[in-house]
């Protein structure tokens, strides 16, 4: 008992000496770190009323190394060329979306923040390029953007086909699709080498892309975003062109698997969606 | 020992160590400033710097200089984050406006953080060296400090120094001759094959085989005799008036960096004191000329040697010059028609020596006889007309071009290559002693 007082005291002790240690600190002053704001350009302010004020997304375009690879030699935008590479992705995907699946769709489910640039990014087999990459759902990262010319379909849909894919997968984490039914249609084709045949070897195996074959997930996300990137004209050119029946069937089972899944999960009628991208990418063609 | 008597101790430790803890809250400063002072302040220091010159900075940048050589820079910095630049990289040396930024990274660094001519250094898809490298290029550069006005960078990739040096209005109005010295240099399809660097301190003349990339601006000079024995690698950067290397070619006791264009005879010539210069020239004659060509001298066994087209025509050691008279010839004739071989025979028994000009759809064969003698100074195989067959001269005179290039009275220099084209058969080029003229042929 006796020490247990003795300590009561030592530790009162104690305790009035850690704080009268304190007593003579300096207060911190105004801090020496820069918080001024940069000086917003023209593109920065239609940056702040596109797509952060409404949507909630960040664009980075300007070169910081913490977001890109820092083996990999690519370089950022000109500046001339960040805003109708944004304006085709508004448009073509954001606008699809939201007069599809509702106008806040986008906002709620999106990635926080986009990464532009510049260059081709060649992958190190000196064969194929990287178009896009997505980071946890929340940044995406778009490259080649300085090849985006906004008069050619061919260069829209490249350029819109990485955003369609990724924002799939996005779709996914938020609510997951009917893996177990997919993984019944094609089993045994999927490879780790997806790229060792050609989107047409591919498609007779019943993918609709070489890429699709890496896995499930990825096949998901082909699947959908080359429907949203093709008319119906176009989509139905394209299975008419795979020679193997059973290949289209696959694709098909595949394709019934998206429809309902954008049904089920968001309540959007995945045809109208497709449709309304088509338009759009129409008329970011036409103006 | 007694649990009590351990409390106490314990309890006697700690209090003291709390007392001698507030013993001294000064701890010895190093520097007069806080780091982000210190950081906030080089920040400043960095930005006015740039912004100072009037002229902007002027930046040769070698971004390897093991293997490639420099690409110079003219950079303005504006107000507002705002640059302005422009390069010798390629055609276009006007000026481009971008963005750059002081950034920390692992120091305070200078970053052009959009697009301008400095980024096509970093362009994966265009890679002379390892793929997906482009020319190892940076365009974030780390801040070492001041050397005699100079700004000292390090690359925040790489870590290779590049310097800022303070530009002139003439660096900026002279930046598009830079464009003649790389034509100069690169020489066109009329350009001799081969060039040489000479290099003589006012006595002694040293010889070397130079090789020069035009896209890399990287060159080797392997020695031409025994006494010099080591290979130099050049790195080469463009000048208004010609070229500037690095490192130095070392001639005698000087070190010789300019190089000169001299118009006259296409050479580039660095000049020190006491008649030392460094010439780097053009030259038909091979640097190692080979006496390859005795073997089909009159006399010798009976050979056969011809440039097929089917497989020939890409081949790399075709000099563009014998591709273009080739070309022009293979215009001359009906839609269907092209030469197919050049085939030449020495020693026929039955004929002698002839070349006969072989053609698809259908066109007959035209010979062209000839007798052989050698310079053996020159170390050339020299063809003399002997005469036609096939053909009026008229008729033949579309092949004049073609066969001048071969019959010419300088020579041919023969070759017996090291490397094979889809057959296992053996490669023999001939180049003409008089133009830039060598075309790839099978030995039958």
């Amino acid at each position: 008992m006796k020490i247990i007082k003795q300590y009561k005291k030592l530790v009162l002790a104690v305790g009035i000496i850690a704080l009268a240690s304190c007593a003579h600190e300096d207060q911190p002053t105004e801090s020496y770190l820069d918080f001024t704001p940069k000086v917003k350009t023209d593109l920065d302010v239609w940056i702040d009323q596109n797509y952060i004020d409404p949507y909630n997304i960040s664009v980075q375009y300007e070169w910081n190394q913490n977001v890109v690879e820092a083996n990999r030699f690519l370089y950022p935008p000109a500046i001339e060329k960040v805003k109708p590479a944004l304006e085709i992705i508004k448009k073509i995907w954001i606008d699809s979306y939201s007069t599809i699946g509702g106008k806040d769709f986008v906002k709620i489910i999106a990635p926080r923040d986009f990464v532009l640039v510049g260059g081709v990014n060649v992958n190190p087999d000196d064969i194929s390029n990287t178009l896009g990459l997505a980071e946890g759902g929340k940044r995406i990262s778009l490259f080649q953007v300085d090849y985006v010319n906004k008069s050619n379909r061919a260069s829209v849909t490249e350029f819109v086909h990485t955003i369609q894919h990724e924002y799939v997968h996005i779709l996914n984490q938020t609510k997951p699709f009917d893996v177990q039914a997919w993984a019944k249609i094609t089993p045994n084709d999927y490879s780790s080498d997806p790229f060792s045949i050609s989107d047409t070897e591919a498609r007779k195996l019943g993918f609709i892309s070489a890429y699709a074959r890496s896995n499930y997930t990825e096949d998901f996300a082909e699947t959908a975003a080359i429907i949203l990137l093709l008319s119906k004209t176009e989509y139905d050119a394209l299975l008419a062109s795979i020679t193997v029946p059973a290949a289209v069937t696959a694709i098909k089972k595949k394709e019934a698997i998206v429809v309902q899944y954008y049904r089920d999960a968001f309540n959007i009628d995945f045809y109208a969606l497709r449709d309304e991208a088509q338009k759009n990418t129409t008329d970011v063609l036409n103006n | 020992m007694k649990t009590k008597n351990i409390f106490k101790y314990l309890m006697l430790l700690f209090l003291a160590l709390q007392l001698t803890s507030c013993v001294s809250t000064e701890a010895e400063q190093k520097f007069d400033e806080t780091p982000t002072e210190r950081l906030n302040k080089q920040k400043k220091e960095l930005d006015d710097l740039l912004l100072s010159p009037s002229d902007g900075w002027k930046v040769v940048y070698y971004t390897d200089d093991s293997q490639l050589g420099g690409f110079t820079h003219l950079i303005k910095f504006l107000p507002n984050g705002k640059v302005d630049m422009a390069s010798d990289f390629d055609a276009d040396t006007d000026i481009h406006n971008s963005q750059y930024e002081i950034q920390l990274g692992s120091t305070v660094s200078v970053v052009f953080t959009t697009k301008n001519k400095i980024h096509l250094l970093s362009d994966s898809n265009n890679s002379p060296l390892a793929a997906g490298k482009g020319f190892l290029g940076d365009f974030q550069f780390l801040y070492y400090g001041q050397e005699n006005n100079d700004l000292v960078f390090r690359t925040n990739r790489t870590v290779k120094e590049v310097r800022f040096v303070k530009a002139t209005p003439q660096d900026w109005a002279d930046l598009k001759k830079n464009k003649v010295s790389i034509a100069n240099m690169t020489g066109d399809i009329n350009s001799p094959l081969f060039r040489i660097l000479e290099t003589t301190d006012g006595g002694t003349v040293k010889k070397y085989e130079f090789n020069f990339n035009a896209v890399t601006r990287f060159g080797s000079a392997a020695p031409l005799s025994d006494e010099n024995s080591e290979t130099l690698k050049v790195a080469v950067a463009y000048t208004p008036t010609g070229i500037t290397v690095r490192p130095a070619v070392t001639v005698g006791t000087q070190k010789l960096t300019d190089f000169v264009y001299n118009e006259t005879d296409k050479s580039f010539i660095a000049t020190g004191t006491g008649g030392a210069t460094a010439a780097i020239k053009f030259t038909n004659a091979p640097p190692r000329p080979t006496d390859d060509y005795k073997l089909f001298l009159e006399g010798g066994p009976q050979l056969t040697i011809g440039y097929i087209a089917a497989n020939l025509a890409t081949a790399a050691s075709n000099s563009p010059y014998a591709i273009s008279i080739l070309d022009k010839v293979n215009a001359t004739l009906a839609a269907n028609q092209k030469i197919a071989r050049v085939q030449i025979a020495f020693n026929d028994p039955l004929n002698g020596n002839y070349i006969a000009y072989q053609f698809n759809g259908g066109k007959a064969t035209i010979y062209h006889f000839f007798t052989t003698t050698e310079d053996a100074v020159n170390k050339t195989i020299i063809l003399t007309d002997d005469g036609w067959l096939g053909g009026t001269v008229a008729s033949r005179a579309f092949l004049k071009i073609l066969d001048d290039e071969i019959t010419n009275p300088k020579g041919l220099y023969l070759k017996k290559e090291s490397f094979t084209i889809f057959y296992s058969n053996v490669i023999y080029t001939y180049a003409s002693a008089a133009t830039p003229f060598r075309l790839t042929n099978y030995r039958f």
